[in-house]
């Protein structure tokens, strides 16, 4: 039966998971820059060879993309803990959205190049804003149960 | 604070102890612990009222509003 236990294992597992992918495709991602500029027919403010920049990119994108693994694997971690409104979850919440809104600026960068990824750096931007909202949320979370933790 | 809980106080003059008032009022002793040092940041009607029936006090017994020096 599917319980909530599982739904967070299965959170967790799916977590690791992405994060052992990205690890793999970071290999890959020179290859892949080299591959893009031979078949990308978009253009960008900045002309000329795309693979270094491209490159550049998503070695950064990728790092950010691992590290807020590393943090939903602690938000999980604290919430499988019974620890859901806490300050630490807080301070996950807001990297998330810090890293998603440094993605997103990398790829409005990167628009110079290609502006479709400034398509791309919206949405990580926008993403990063409902983050921010989320951890808005969280705070206040936090806050109304510690004064329901002290209401005696 | 400016609101002083005076609970050690009244456990004193009535000499009970901190189990004991937890146990008849019906909260715990941890709650009642942070009651009692001051760390609540409310406390609840029915609480209040327990322990005044306990306690065989008034409310003002227990609670103080004393000005902070600003």
């Amino acid at each position: 039966m599917w319980t909530k236990t599982r739904s967070l294992m299965l959170s967790r597992v799916l977590t690791v998971g992405a994060a052992a992918a990205a690890l793999v495709l970071m290999f890959f991602i020179p290859r892949f820059a080299e591959w893009y500029e031979e078949i990308s027919v978009g253009r960008g403010v900045i002309g000329g060879s795309i693979a270094a920049p491209l490159t550049v990119t998503l070695f950064f994108t990728t790092l950010l993309f691992l590290a807020v693994l590393a943090a939903l694997h602690i938000l999980l971690s604290n919430i499988s803990r019974g620890s859901v409104f806490t300050d630490s979850n807080t301070r996950c919440l807001r990297f998330i959205s810090w890293a998603c809104m440094l993605a997103g600026a990398a790829f409005f960068v990167f628009g110079l190049w290609r502006f479709i990824f400034m398509a791309a750096g919206a949405m990580a931007v926008f993403f990063g804003l409902i983050m921010r909202v989320l951890k808005n949320v969280f705070a206040a979370a936090v806050e109304l149960k510690q004064d329901n933790d002290y209401t005696i | 604070m400016a609101i002083i809980v005076n609970l050690d106080v009244m456990m004193a003059k009535r000499k009970i102890s901190l189990g004991e008032l937890a146990e008849q009022v019906g909260i715990t002793q941890a709650n009642l612990s942070i009651l009692k040092t001051g760390k609540a940041k409310a406390v609840r009607f029915s609480t209040l009222e327990k322990l005044c029936e306990v306690l065989d006090c008034q409310p003002g017994d227990i609670l103080e509003y004393r000005k902070e020096d600003s």
